[in-house]
């Protein structure tokens, strides 16, 4: 007996109780629709991810950290600065190392005036997979050039509502920088007398008493780093400059990647950012310099400045292992996107595995349909099981017919099941998109139907109903021949 | 042919009913030889569809044996007592046994589907042979559009299909009328001349002693006359 042969004895079979067949198979396709709605959306946001990294190249890309107190193995803390790029731009793999260098900034444009953040990057970083979508291909002249890129977010902040009207357009911004000069300067600084009144306040014939030395002492000092601090913190260089929109760019709303507001050149940045004596407003910055003695060091790529992360762009062909053991033995903490990913797709497999469970609960309930479907059909055919027999089919082939019949419900079920739960999927889909666009968040098809769920959809509809057809079809096989031809 | 091609041995068949136990067959040893044509009569409740059963391996004795060609129908497996009622075997029953929802061509096809024929062939087989029994221009008919004759006709066209060595016909005419009996009677006379084994249980005697060469009454489960019919057997 051919497939075909079975196919077309199993339709004539259900056509026989058409009422009983529709009822039975709506079950499944009610259970499969259930089944391939649910995994649409998990395949639909693993989709959405998964374009992600694709699209963004995230796979070459790596971030260093540097480890911190609560690392569990961190003997010492190694700084991630500007000499340890340098190690990391040397292991064999490593394209390009840039540091997240973001920083506050003031603007005007027209007529608004806001505080926002700026990041520098360098020129080679805006060619690379990542920088190029998002920059939409485009980069800077130079790394020095008098150009910016801005998000829509910082034209919502400005009030435009056409991107293509910034471009070419000038963009005045303004950095503070903390200067060294200026904390010396506030600890003598007295313009509010109070350097008077401290020298009037010293009893000068105590001096010979040692305790008494000790406490002015002390004072003093105190008074001194307070001095020296308030002015690194509030007599800050303004450096206003001004720069072309060279572009706008989706920045964070499309790709959920921390793009600051504004894009800056790194050279340009750096600048801005440290001012021209190499710190950042940060006051860590000062402190890691003065650890590392050289807070005096005025050399613009001076080892001082340090960084709280460093992007790796990596050839896509090195081994992403040798390169994080190697990063991970300068003493720095790795994140690697394709690790993540991995963990990602564990997750999203657990997910659609939860997903799938439920979908299978439905479709038990409708392998309980195929079981009363088929054993009402064997007791009403019982005669003809007995004529079949007498023709010589054997139990196997007994077992076959009537398993095939099961099989036949899933397929016919699963089949319209796949098209039902994909068409709610849709409708669902169109629903949250309208919503997501309400909400001010970027829409996307959260459900997806990949080939390999149409498959397992279809596999699992009819390894169901063969399931659920295997109990009939034994009793089927076991019909009494003889009996069953004397039935009436 | 003077060998026996199918015989029993001391067959017997009880079944239990309830308390009781029923001795449908008890003790029956005949055989039958190539080519010939066997009537089984007897009243109703006689034995003689359960001896029918025995013989085409449907049912398993109580004790004794049925023998094939040599081969005990009690030693074969079940896929080989299959074979032997797909290969050598066809069987007509008196209510037909046609399936319902198939054409009557589909239902002559049936036996086939238990085999490797291609389905080309296996509509070919099945149109030939209605054809030969005179049912070519009801072949798409179902047998709810065919008359008793013609249904009986289709259930002999799906036993002969595979060519069988023996037919066993369980009351064929049971279910006729008197015209549409003498056609079936006829048709049956014809194959036993072209060569087929056949035995057939009626309870007519006057059938059994017009078409069969050999008669067999039953009573009560046992053999009680088994003799050579006079050789002028003809409708």
């Amino acid at each position: 007996m051919t497939i075909r042969d079975l196919i077309e004895i199993s339709l004539g079979n259900l056509w026989r109780s058409k009422l009983r067949s529709f009822l039975t198979i709506s079950g499944v396709i009610i259970a499969i629709a259930a089944f391939v709605s649910m995994l649409s959306f998990g395949a639909g946001n693993q989709k959405y991810i998964t374009d992600i990294y694709v699209n963004l190249g995230l796979f070459t890309n790596m971030h260093v950290f540097p480890k911190d107190k609560n690392d569990s193995d961190t003997a010492t803390i190694v700084s991630l600065n500007t000499a340890a790029i340098q190690r990391l731009t040397d292991i064999p793999g490593v394209k390009l190392v840039y540091p997240y260098d973001a920083f506050e900034i003031n603007v005007s444009f027209a007529d608004s005036h806001f505080t926002t953040q700026a990041r520098s990057l360098p020129l080679a970083a805006t060619k690379i997979k990542l920088f190029a979508a998002i920059l939409n291909g485009r980069t800077f002249s130079s790394d020095s050039a008098d150009e910016v890129f801005v998000t829509h977010d910082f034209l919502e902040r400005a009030g435009i509502t056409e991107p293509d009207s910034v471009i070419g357009r000038e963009l005045i911004i303004c950095a503070k920088a903390a200067s060294l000069d200026s904390a010396l300067m506030n600890i003598f600084d007295d313009k509010d007398g109070g350097m008077q009144r401290r020298l009037e306040m010293i009893e000068y014939d105590s001096l010979i008493d040692l305790d008494y030395r000790r406490r002015l002492m002390r004072r003093e000092l105190n008074e001194g780093v307070r001095r020296f601090v308030e002015g690194f913190m509030s007599r800050q260089l303004s450096i206003y400059d001004t720069v072309i929109i060279k572009g706008v760019t989706e920045g964070l709303k499309s790709h959920y990647i921390n793009v600051a507001p504004i894009i800056i050149p790194e050279k340009k940045a750096a600048k801005l950012s440290a001012g021209g004596f190499g710190l950042g407003r940060n006051p860590i910055d000062l402190y890691n310099a003065a650890r590392a003695g050289m807070l005096f060091n005025s050399d613009e790529n001076k080892e001082s400045r340090t960084y709280s992360r460093v992007t790796l762009n990596l050839d896509p062909y090195a081994s992403q292992e040798n390169i994080k053991d190697s990063v991970e033995a300068m003493g720095f903490r790795v994140f690697s996107f394709a690790e993540q990913f991995k963990e990602i797709q564990r997750f999203f497999l657990y997910y659609n595995l939860g997903l799938g469970i439920i979908g299978l609960i439905a479709l038990a309930t409708a392998a309980l349909g195929i079981i009363n479907t088929m054993v009402m059909s064997i007791v009403e055919r019982r005669k003809e099981i007995g004529v079949i027999i007498s023709l010589g089919a054997d139990v196997r082939e007994i077992k076959i017919l009537f398993l095939a019949e099961s099989a036949v419900i899933g397929a016919i079920g699963a089949s319209i099941g796949i098209i039902c739960g994909w068409a709610a999927s849709r409708v669902v889909s169109a629903v949250m998109q309208a919503i997501m666009e309400r909400e001010g968040v970027p829409a996307f098809d959260p459900f997806a139907l990949p080939v390999w769920l149409i498959f397992l959809a279809l596999a699992f509809g009819i390894t169901v109903s063969l399931i659920a057809g295997y109990y009939p079809a034994s009793r089927a096989a076991k019909v009494d021949p003889v009996e069953a031809l004397r039935s009436e | 042919m003077d060998s026996a091609w199918i015989k029993t041995v001391a067959l017997c068949r009880f079944y239990r009913r309830g308390e009781y136990i029923v001795r449908a067959t008890e003790d029956i040893s005949l055989s039958v030889k190539k080519g010939e044509f066997v009537a089984i009569v007897g009243a109703s409740g006689s034995g003689k569809s359960t001896l029918l059963n025995l013989l085409a391996g449907l049912d398993t004795p109580t004790s004794g044996f049925v023998e094939v060609e040599g081969s005990k129908l009690s030693s074969l497996s079940r896929r080989q007592l299959s074979a032997y009622r797909a290969e050598k075997v066809g069987m007509i029953f008196q209510s037909f046994n046609l399936l319902s929802n198939q054409t009557a061509l589909k239902n002559v096809e049936m036996p086939l589907y238990f085999g490797k024929t291609p389905r080309k062939e296996r509509r070919k087989k099945a149109a030939e042979i209605l054809e030969r029994l005179g049912m070519a221009e009801r072949m798409d008919h179902k047998p709810t559009d065919l008359s008793g004759g013609e249904q009986q006709r289709v259930a002999i066209a799906r036993a002969l299909v595979k060519n069988p060595e023996i037919l066993f016909a369980d009351e064929p005419t049971g279910n006729l009328d008197e015209d549409n009996s003498a056609t079936i009677n006829d048709l049956l006379l014809k194959l036993n001349n072209d060569g087929l084994t056949i035995v057939m249980v009626t309870h007519d005697i006057e059938t059994a002693n017009k078409i069969a060469q050999r008669r067999i009454k039953m009573s009560y489960g046992k053999t009680v006359e088994d003799m050579i019919l006079p050789e002028n057997n003809t409708l």
